[in-house]
This record gives C-alpha cells, structure tokens and sequence, in this order.
C-alpha cells in the first residue's frame, strides 16, 4: 500500500501551508511554571495533547515524540520544543506529568508537559480542535492531534492520530526551521 | 503590512485553517453561521457513523447548533435546503449533478461500501442477464447500472433494476434475484448466510480503487458559507480518520445516542469501510469512473468534465488533505 503520508504530498521541498495564527495558551509546567505560547516564539513547537494514566495510545505518541526528539539533536531544546497538554488535568498534577515525562523517556530541556484548570484546559483543546471526554471508567477519550507551529506562532500543519510518518514530521520540522532561518 | 505586523494584528485564539498564499495569510474566521444540519436515518447505515461521531468536533469547530435531519435516502432534502451537508454516495451525487440538482460534491471520505448479493443461481455480474435487482436509493440504482455496464449488459434491457425501499427484505423473502446492500446489510448477509456475494466493492477492482462516499453540500450553502463548509469538513476529516482508529468506541458511542442500533453488525461495518483512504485516492477519478460508466449505462447524458465542472469544489478537501496529515 502506498504511502499515505506521501500520497498527497505536493513534494518535499514544498512550503507548509499557513493555516493561521496557533492558539495561545499560557499552563502551568511539570515544575510548576508558567508557561505560553507566546515565550516559545523564536522556536518551532509540536503541541499534542496526551494523558498520564492512559495505558495505550498516549505512551505510543510520547514515545514517538522522544524519539523524534533524539533525532533532532542539538537542535532539539535549542531550536525545537515539544509541548504536551494534558487532556485530564483533575489527575494531572506538577507531579504526575513529571513521573510521566521521566517513565516515556521525554527528558531535557525540549520538553514541556503542562497542566492547568479543567476550564483552561478545555478551552485550549477546543481551540486546537482536540475532543476530550472523561469516560465512566475514568479514561479519557479524546482526539490524538499534533500541531507544529512555526517560530512566529503560526499554526502550520496538524497530525491526525498515532500512526503518522514520523520521518515525514521529522522531514516537516526541518523544513520550518529552514525556513525560519531565511 | 509585514507579515510579522500581520501575526500582532491577528485576533487571538482562532482555530486556524484557511490555507492562502504565503505571506498574505489571515486566521481562519469564525463560520458564517453556527448552525449546521446534517442527515440520519430511521434505520443502521454504517459507514456514514462520521457525519454523527462529529458533532462535539461540529461544536470545537465553532457550530453551536448541530441540528441531524432525519432522512431515508438520497440528496433531496439537502437540495431542498433542509440539509446543508451530508455524505452521499459518488454514483447518486453524479446522478445529481446531472439532473441539475443545486448540490456540490466536496471530497471522497471513504472507499468501499457497497456489496452486491445474488441468489444461489447468480454467480457474476453477467449472470444478471434477464434477472432483477432491488435497490433501494436513486444511487445504487445507477450503481448497479455502472456494474452491469462495465461487464457489457445493457441495464436497460438486460436486467431489470427495481427501486423499492424494501430492497433488502424483497431479496431475504426471494423476491428478486439481487440486491446491492449497503452497511451494515451486507455484514448482515454475511453472518446470516444469506445470498452469495457477487462484488465486494471494498476488495474488488475496479470498485475498490475508488471512493464511495463523497461529502456533499448544498450549492448555496457551501458557496455563501465557505469559512462554515471548510470548518465541517475538517470536522468530518477527522471523525472519518476515528473511524478508522477506534470502530469499536465508535459504535458503541453511536448506539448510545440513538444513531446506530445494531452492534455487530455495524462494528464489523466499520472495520470493513477503508476509511483510511480519504488522504490517498483521489476525487475527481472517482468521478470520471463513475461518470464514464454511468454515461455507457445511459443513466446520465453529461460528460464527466461537465459533471466535474459543475457539481464538484475540491478546494476544501485539497487544503485539508495538505493541513491535516496522519
């Protein structure tokens, strides 16, 4: 089966598209910080939207990410971060995205994993187009989106779901700092 | 005005999406209208289950009123006006545009769907010399039109196509010889052990190298409402990928607020729709195929450039299939 990640791909050297200007929102880090989009301006960001109890597709994502984040290198920190926003934020405290991050292998400086009140927290998934629903079992159902923004907080390209191309985002994430770089 | 001076001008906490040129880009706006309605229908059709699974991603998008008009087939009512947008299937939406209705075919979401089943004496297409089959919308009576076509039949004289909204009890009762059942009736067929499947349009070529299900709008609607149009089928997009990722959750959700109401049959449904196409194929091949057999069945007099031309706007789907990747 072909590629669909190349299926519909005008070619690699083909600009991202400009969707618009990326949500702002401004959580509370594993360290207890502030944090908005607006202080990672001059870096290229991936936004998803995880959950530290989720046994199954959330540690497929996380561990994705980390691994993409290895192969950025130096640049990874520097000139590209990873932002996950929690999706259960009654459960998700400081301290709790903390052990998650360590036990994904998210570590360094690249990586911010963020809470916030439950209104806050709803307000920024919406925005980004992200569902969320607690179940009665206590998980969490909700949307799988990545998004990249560029280092001037415009929402570029999204990710649907765990089974994207991770060479291709790789690919994605070059391609913003290149252009940044202009 | 810089581009820069163009992002500190732009209102925060947009959902973005209107892709334009470079450096000329705006945030998407808000929909020009916050109600939308869709279609549903009094009886379990299956592969449809993203138009219904979207409605919380409908009110992330910006619609406060998702309204679902209940319908029993085909595109009346969205030419009527009463629906703004649906998914139909590509044969009925050539069929349409054909006839002039005001609809405009958006984007394929999905392959797949239709199986047609004979009884034990029907073993191809070509067996249908002389024979009847029951349908039970305008579409899939072009559809098997198209069918019969492709293999050389005249559909007009070879084979009787009958339209009767109990096509599928007609062929269990033995009534007719056929039927192109639609989801979850052929999952329904199957596990029953009725009738003999003749084509699976899922696996079958040619069929299965196309879409079946196109989403539609309403003509005025989706050209007084651009913003809106592309903000549901971002919506649609989306639950279509879930579809594909978590049939299970899926239907359970579905059965739960009244849309579906067998489980099964319907999972088994969507784990047979290839929902996962909707990136890959393309539209406007799928609407040459279907034409280009469709005007051989004698069911529609327009060329497909024509019905391209006037019943087809990709510019939603092409942005979303480069926004959106997975």
């Amino acid at each position: 089966m072909a590629m669909p990640a190349l299926a519909h791909q005008p070619g690699r050297d083909a600009r991202l598209p400009t969707i618009g200007a990326a949500p702002p929102f401004a959580l509370t880090t594993a360290d207890g910080e502030r944090l908005a989009l607006n202080d990672l301006r001059g870096k290229v960001a991936a936004v998803t939207f995880i959950y530290a109890t989720c046994t199954d597709t959330c540690p497929l994502l996380t561990a994705k990410l980390a691994e993409l984040s290895k192969r950025m290198g130096k640049d990874f920190g520097t000139k590209v971060v990873f932002v996950a926003i929690t999706v259960d934020p009654e459960r998700d405290t400081p301290d709790v995205l903390r052990r998650y991050a360590q036990a994904h292998g998210a570590r360094g400086a690249g990586w911010a994993f963020l809470t916030g009140t439950p209104a806050e927290i709803k307000d920024v998934a919406q925005r980004y187009g992200v569902f969320a629903r607690k179940t009665d079992r206590g998980a969490v159902d909700h949307t799988f989106l990545t998004s990249l923004v560029d280092r001037t907080g415009t929402l570029r390209v999204q990710y649907m779901g765990v089974r994207f191309d991770p060479d291709e985002m790789l690919r994605d994430l070059h391609s913003l700092l290149r252009e940044s770089g202009r | 005005m810089e581009r820069r001076a163009v992002l500190r001008a732009l209102s925060a906490g947009v959902i973005g999406s209107i892709s334009v040129a470079p450096r000329a880009f705006a945030a998407e706006p808000p929909p020009e209208t916050t109600r939308i309605r869709l279609n549903r229908y009094p009886f379990d059709v299956a592969c449809v289950a993203p138009q219904w699974l979207a409605e919380e991603l409908l009110r992330a998008e910006g619609f406060k009123t998702v309204e679902y008009v209940s319908i029993t087939g085909d595109a009346d009512q969205m030419v009527a006006g009463k629906i703004d947008m649906m998914f139909l299937d590509a044969p009925g939406l050539i069929q349409a545009v054909d006839e002039g209705q005001a609809l405009l075919g958006l984007g394929g979401m999905h392959g797949g769907c239709y199986e047609l089943f004979g009884t034990s004496h029907v073993r191809s297409v070509l067996d249908l010399r002389g024979r009847t089959v029951a349908v039970s919308t305008k579409g899939r009576h072009a559809f098997v039109a198209a069918m019969a076509s492709y293999v050389g039949l005249n559909p007009r004289k070879d084979l009787k196509i009958v339209l009767t909204a109990d096509a599928k009890q007609q062929f269990v009762d033995g009534k007719v010889d056929a039927v192109l059942g639609f989801p979850p009736e052929p999952q329904e067929f199957r596990a029953r052990k009725i009738g003999r499947l003749i084509v699976d349009t899922t696996a079958d070529r040619p069929w299965s190298q196309y879409f079946c299900c196109f989403a539609t709008g309403n003509r005025d609607f989706v050209r007084t409402h651009p913003v809106a149009t592309k903000r549901v089928l971002r919506a649609l997009v989306k639950a279509v990928d879930i579809c594909a990722a978590e049939p299970e959750k899926v239907v359970r959700g579905l059965i739960d607020r009244g849309f579906l109401k067998d489980h099964d049959y319907s999972l088994q449904a969507l784990r047979d729709v290839p929902y996962r196409r909707w990136r890959e194929y393309d539209s406007a091949d799928t609407i040459r195929f279907f034409a280009l057999r469709m005007h051989e069945a004698g069911v529609i007099k327009s060329s497909p450039q024509k019905i391209i031309a006037d019943g087809m706007d990709w510019r939603f789907i092409n942005e979303l299939k480069r926004e959106l990747k997975g």
